[in-house]
C-alpha cells in the first residue's frame, strides 16, 4: 500500500487503468498489477515495428504493456532479460506432431514417425505448431481429440488431401481417396485450427492430385502446402509459376527435389519468378529440405525461404537435429541476421496462415514469447544430407511462455533458489 | 548463460580436419578393420577400469578394442573426440514409453542424452505386454527393457485394482519375454496396507526378479518405509523415487539425519534408485543425503512429457546434479551404467564398453559456466559444471550428433547426401 502511494500519480493511473482494462473490474491498489515484469530484453517482433531494449509487463494471459524502466513494485516477480532477445512465440508453420499415432491401437500403419508437439516446439521457443498434413479427412479428428486439444503448445494444421493423411507403408495414390468435398467439409467443421490443405506426398498422384488439393485450398480460402514430386508429370517451373497460386507455399526449398541453382550454380530464375507471383517458399528441413549445398549459394545470392520451418519428425530430429532452434542457428551461422531469422518465424507464418494476431506482440494480445540466447562458441550442424557446416554461434530458447504462463525456463530465470527457499517439502 | 564460458567441443573442431577418413578409396586392397573409431577421448569405463585417454574401435556393431594410439588407417569412419568423454551408453532404468499420455518414444528423448538402454517401468502388464511390443519395442532404435507392472493392464489400467494383481500371470509373462522383462514394477497403489507391494514382490519371487517399488507413505496407508525396506523387500529389490520424502523416509524429519534403517537397508542389499522424473528431487533431502554419504545406487530419470519440461531432467541432467552435490564423475557414471546394468542382471552385456560387448557409446562434454538446475519444486541451484551428451552410438551405428562431428563438411568434395 504504501509503496504504489509513493507512485507518481500520472504512472499509477495508467498501471490502475491497464489492469481494469484487463481485469475488466476495480482492484485493490496494494496489489501487483502485473504477474511478470520482463524486463530489459531486446526485443525483436517484426510485425509490430519493435526491435530494442524494452520491458514488457504480463497480466493474466496477456501482455499488457510495453515501455522502459516499468516500475519492479507493479510487479509479481521481475526477470531480468537483460542478456536474451525477446521475440513473439515462433511459429513452426510445417512439422508432423501427430505423437498419439505411436501409442493408437490397431492401426499398424499409423504414422509413428511423428513427434509429440509440446515438448519439442516449446523447448525450442515455438508457440505456435503447424502440422503439415499428417492426417486427412478420415483421421484429422482423432488427432484433434487426442493431441491438439491435450496440447499447451497451439497446435494448427493443413489437412492433407489424402483421406487418411500419411500413413506409414501407404503405397501408392489411391485417386479415389482424393476428395475435396470431404476435406473441404472437415476443414469448414474445424476453421479454428485447419488452415490450409496439404498436397498429397504421395507417388502417382500426380496432376490431380496437385488439382485438387489447389480446389479445396481455394474452396477454403486458404493456403496449399505442396510439396514438388519429380514423378508429378510436370516440371518444377509449372509447378510454381503456372499451378501455384499467390499464396500458396511450396515445400523442402533447399532440398534436391528444388531445382534452386543454375547449371552455372547461380540462383535459378524460376525462384524469383515464382516470388514475383506471390509463391511462397517454406523451408521444411526435414530430411528432405536442407542442404548446405544449395542453401549457402542461394542465400548468398539474396534468396531466403519466407518461411523457416522444421518438417520435423523422429529421424530429423535426432538426425540432423531439424528442431527450430537448430534451424535458425543453421542459418545465422550462414550469415544471415536474427531479426530477418525472427522475421521467418513469426510475422511471414503468421500471414502466410491468414493469422496476423499470432506472430507478434501487442498490448492485449495473448502473451506468448519467447526469450532467446545467441550463443558464442565453436559448433557444428549438419544439414538434412547429413554434411557439416561449422559455425560460431549457436541460438537456443532459454525461456517460453504460453498464454502468460512460463512453460519452458532453461536458465531457471523464474524460478528461486533453493537456498532462499526456507524449509520445503514435498508433502501436500 | 550468456557470457559464460563454454568450451564447446574443447579442441575437438580444430581437429576435425584429421577426422574426414570417410571417403574409402575404391581400390583400397583391403577391408578396414574397423567402422567406426572414437579417436583421443577420455574413456571412463567403471567396469573395467578404465579412466584415461583412449581409443575405442567398433566393428559389426560390438566394441573390438579400446587402447590407446589405434590407427585411423584401420578404420571406415573415424571421430575425434579429443576432449570429450567416452562413456557406456547410459543405462536408464525407470522410464515410461508406454500407457499413460505423459509416455514419450524412447527414441525422442533417451538417444539425445546419451541414454541407450531404457528401462520402462511399469507401462504394460500382463495382460498388454505385446501390444506395447508391437507399438514400442519393435519400433525402437534404443534397447528397451521393462519392469512389467504388477497390474494387468499397466499403467493404462487402474493401478490400486487389487483384483488385477496376478502374482502367476505376470511371472508366467516375465518367464515367456525373459529378454526384455527384467522385473516387476508396483506403483501408485491407492489403497491401504501390503497387499500390493506383497503381490509384487510374490511375481518377482516367481520369475526370480527384482521388484521396483514407488509407494505413497502417507499415514493412512498404514506402510511406513522401515517395515517395507527391511521387512517386505529382498536384497536386489529396488525403492526408487529416492530423494522424494513422500515415497520414502529417506530423512528423520526432526535431526535431519539418513534414518538408520536406511543403512540397514542398503547393507541388506536394498537398491536405492533415483527417479527423478517430475516430482521426485528436492534439493534439501538430497543435499543432506549426499552430505551424511548416501548416494543413490541407480540414476534414472522417471523421464515423461512433463518431467522433460519442468525439471529437465534426463541422464546428463540428473548426473550433472549429483556432481554438483560432490559425486566425483567416474561414480555418477559408474551409477548410470554399472550399477543400473547390475540391478537388472545386465552386467556385463550392456553397461560396459568391454570388447566383444554391443557397441553403445555415449561422447560426453563436461561444460563449464554457470548453470542452473531445478528440483521438483521449481527451485533452482547454480553450478559450475553441466554434462551434456554430444554423440551417441547404438549397436555400432550414429544416432546422434549434436555437433556433426562424425560427417564431412558440406564443401567437401564427394557424394552428398544421407550417407548413414
Amino acid at each position: 500500500m504504501a509503496r504504489t502511494r509513493t507512485l507518481p500519480l500520472g504512472l499509477a493511473l495508467a498501471g490502475i487503468c491497464l489492469l481494469a482494462a484487463v481485469s475488466g473490474g476495480p482492484l485493490a491498489q496494494s496489489e501487483p498489477i502485473y504477474d511478470y515484469l520482463l524486463r530489459n530484453g531486446h526485443v525483436i517482433d517484426p510485425a509490430g515495428g519493435r526491435n530494442g531494449r524494452m520491458d514488457i509487463a504480463i497480466a493474466g494471459d496477456r501482455v499488457v504493456r510495453f515501455g522502459t524502466g516499468l516500475p519492479a513494485q507493479h510487479a509479481k516477480q521481475v526477470i531480468d532479460l537483460s542478456a536474451y532477445y525477446v521475440t513473439p512465440g515462433l511459429i513452426d508453420l510445417h512439422a508432423y506432431v501427430n505423437s498419439q499415432a505411436v501409442f493408437r491401437d490397431g492401426d499398424p500403419r499409423t504414422d509413428w514417425r511423428n513427434v509429440n508437439p509440446d515438448h519439442n516446439a516449446l523447448r525450442h521457443g515455438v508457440t505456435t505448431v503447424v502440422d503439415g498434413g499428417s492426417t486427412g479427412w478420415r483421421n484429422f479428428e482423432s488427432f484433434k481429440t487426442l493431441v491438439i486439444d491435450q496440447s499447451r503448445v497451439r497446435v494448427l494444421a493443413f489437412l492433407n488431401i489424402v483421406g487418411a493423411g500419411m500413413l506409414e507403408g501407404q503405397g501408392q495414390a489411391d485417386p479415389a481417396d482424393l476428395r475435396v468435398d470431404d476435406a473441404v467439409q472437415m476443414a469448414r467443421r474445424h476453421t479454428e485450427t485447419i488452415v490450409g490443405i496439404r498436397s498429397p506426398h504421395l507417388r502417382g498422384a500426380g496432376r490431380e492430385g496437385l488439382n485438387r488439393s489447389l480446389q479445396a485450398a481455394e474452396s477454403i480460402k486458404g493456403p496449399a502446402l505442396v510439396e514438388y514430386q519429380e514423378d508429378a508429370g510436370f516440371e518444377y517451373r509449372e509447378l510454381v509459376l503456372g499451378r501455384l497460386r499467390a499464396g500458396d507455399l511450396v515445400t523442402h526449398t533447399f532440398g534436391p527435389g528444388t531445382p534452386v541453382l543454375d547449371a552455372d550454380g547461380a540462383l535459378n530464375d524460376t525462384l524469383k519468378l515464382a516470388r514475383d507471383r506471390g509463391v511462397l517458399f517454406d523451408l521444411g528441413h526435414g530430411t528432405q529440405g536442407f542442404w548446405f549445398r544449395l542453401a549457402v549459394p542461394a542465400v548468398r545470392a539474396g534468396f531466403l525461404p519466407d518461411t523457416l520451418s522444421t518438417a520435423m519428425d523422429k529421424t530429423s530430429l535426432l538426425l540432423p537435429r531439424a528442431d527450430l532452434m537448430t534451424t535458425l542457428s543453421k542459418f545465422l551461422n550462414m550469415g544471415v541476421p536474427v531479426e530477418e531469422l525472427v522475421d521467418r518465424v513469426t510475422a511471414r507464418p503468421a500471414r502466410a496462415l491468414k493469422r496476423p494476431e499470432l506472430g507478434t506482440l501487442r498490448e492485449g494480445g495473448l502473451a506468448d514469447l519467447a526469450v532467446i540466447e545467441i550463443q558464442q562458441g565453436q559448433f557444428g550442424f549438419l544439414d538434412a544430407g547429413l554434411a557439416r557446416l561449422r559455425g560460431d554461434r549457436n541460438m537456443r530458447a532459454v525461456m517460453t511462455m504460453r498464454e502468460g504462463r512460463i512453460v519452458w525456463d532453461s536458465e531457471g530465470l523464474s524460478r528461486p533458489d533453493w537456498s532462499q527457499a526456507g524449509s520445503y517439502t514435498n508433502y501436500r | 548463460m550468456k557470457g559464460a564460458k563454454l568450451h564447446y567441443l574443447g579442441s575437438g573442431l580444430s581437429a576435425i580436419g584429421l577426422v574426414m577418413a570417410l571417403a574409402v578409396p575404391a581400390a583400397r586392397a583391403q577391408e578396414p578393420a574397423y567402422d567406426l573409431l572414437l579417436t583421443g577421448g577420455h574413456v571412463i569405463d567403471p567396469a573395467n577400469e578404465i579412466d584415461g585417454v583412449r581409443d575405442v574401435a567398433v566393428r559389426d556393431g560390438k566394441i573390438v578394442r579400446v587402447a590407446a594410439g589405434i590407427s585411423p588407417q584401420a578404420a571406415r569412419r573415424t571421430v575425434d573426440v579429443k576432449g570429450l568423454y567416452v562413456v557406456p551408453g547410459l543405462v536408464d532404468i525407470h522410464s515410461h514409453h508406454y500407457g499413460y499420455s505423459g509416455a514419450l518414444f524412447p527414441d525422442d528423448t533417451a538417444l539425445p542424452a546419451g541414454t541407450t538402454t531404457v528401462v520402462d517401468a511399469g507401462g504394460p502388464g500382463w495382460r498388454n505386454f505385446e501390444d506395447y511390443q508391437k507399438k514400442i519395442l519393435r519400433r525402437a532404435k534404443t534397447r528397451v527393457l521393462t519392469f512389467i507392472n504388477s497390474v494387468g493392464l499397466g499403467m493404462g489400467g487402474e493401478e490400486s485394482d487389487v483384483n488385477d494383481m496376478d502374482p502367476r500371470a505376470t511371472a508366467d509373462k516375465i518367464l515367456a519375454f525373459p529378454d526384455l522383462i527384467v522385473g516387476v514394477k508396483n506403483a501408485h497403489f491407492g489403497g491401504s496396507g501390503w497387499v500390493s507391494v506383497e503381490r509384487a514382490v510374490e511375481a518377482g519371487r516367481l520369475a526370480n526378479k527384482p521388484v521396483i517399488l514407488d509407494n505413497s507413505i502417507l499415514s493412512w496407508t498404514g506402510r511406513d518405509t522401515r517395515t517395507k525396506v527391511l521387512e517386505k523387500m529382498r536384497p536386489g529389490d529396488i525403492h526408487t523415487h529416492f530423494y522424494n520424502d513422500r515415497h520414502v523416509e529417506i530423512l528423520d524429519r526432526r535431526t535431519d539425519k539418513v534414518q538408520p534403517y536406511m543403512h540397514e537397508a542398503r547393507k541388506r542389499g536394498v537398491i536405492f534408485d533415483l527417479g527423478h522424473g517430475g516430482g521426485s528431487f528436492l534439493w534439501p533431502v538430497a543435499d543432506r543425503a549426499m552430505a551424511q554419504g548416501f548416494p543413490p545406487d541407480t540414476i534414472s530419470t522417471d523421464l515423461h512429457a512433463g518431467s522433460i519440461m519442468s525439471t529437465q531432467s534426463d541422464m546428463p541432467n540428473a548426473m550433472s546434479k549429483l556432481l554438483l552435490l560432490g559425486m566425483p564423475l567416474r561414480e555418477t557414471i559408474h551409477r548410470a551404467t554399472v550399477t543400473p546394468a547390475r540391478t537388472i542382471n545386465r552386467l556385463p552385456e550392456i553397461g560396459t564398453l568391454g570388447e566383444g560387448r554391443t557397441a553403445d557409446v555415449a561422447v560426453l562434454q563436461m561444460q563449464e559456466g554457470v548453470f542452473s538446475f531445478h528440483d521438483a519444486l521449481n527451485k533452482k541451484r547454480l553450478g559450475t559444471r553441466r554434462l551434456l551428451n554430444v554423440l551417441t552410438v547404438r549397436a555400432g551405428e550414429i544416432v546422434y550428433d549434436r555437433d556433426g562431428l562424425a560427417f564431412p563438411n558440406w564443401d567437401a568434395p564427394g557424394a552428398y547426401g544421407r550417407t548413414r
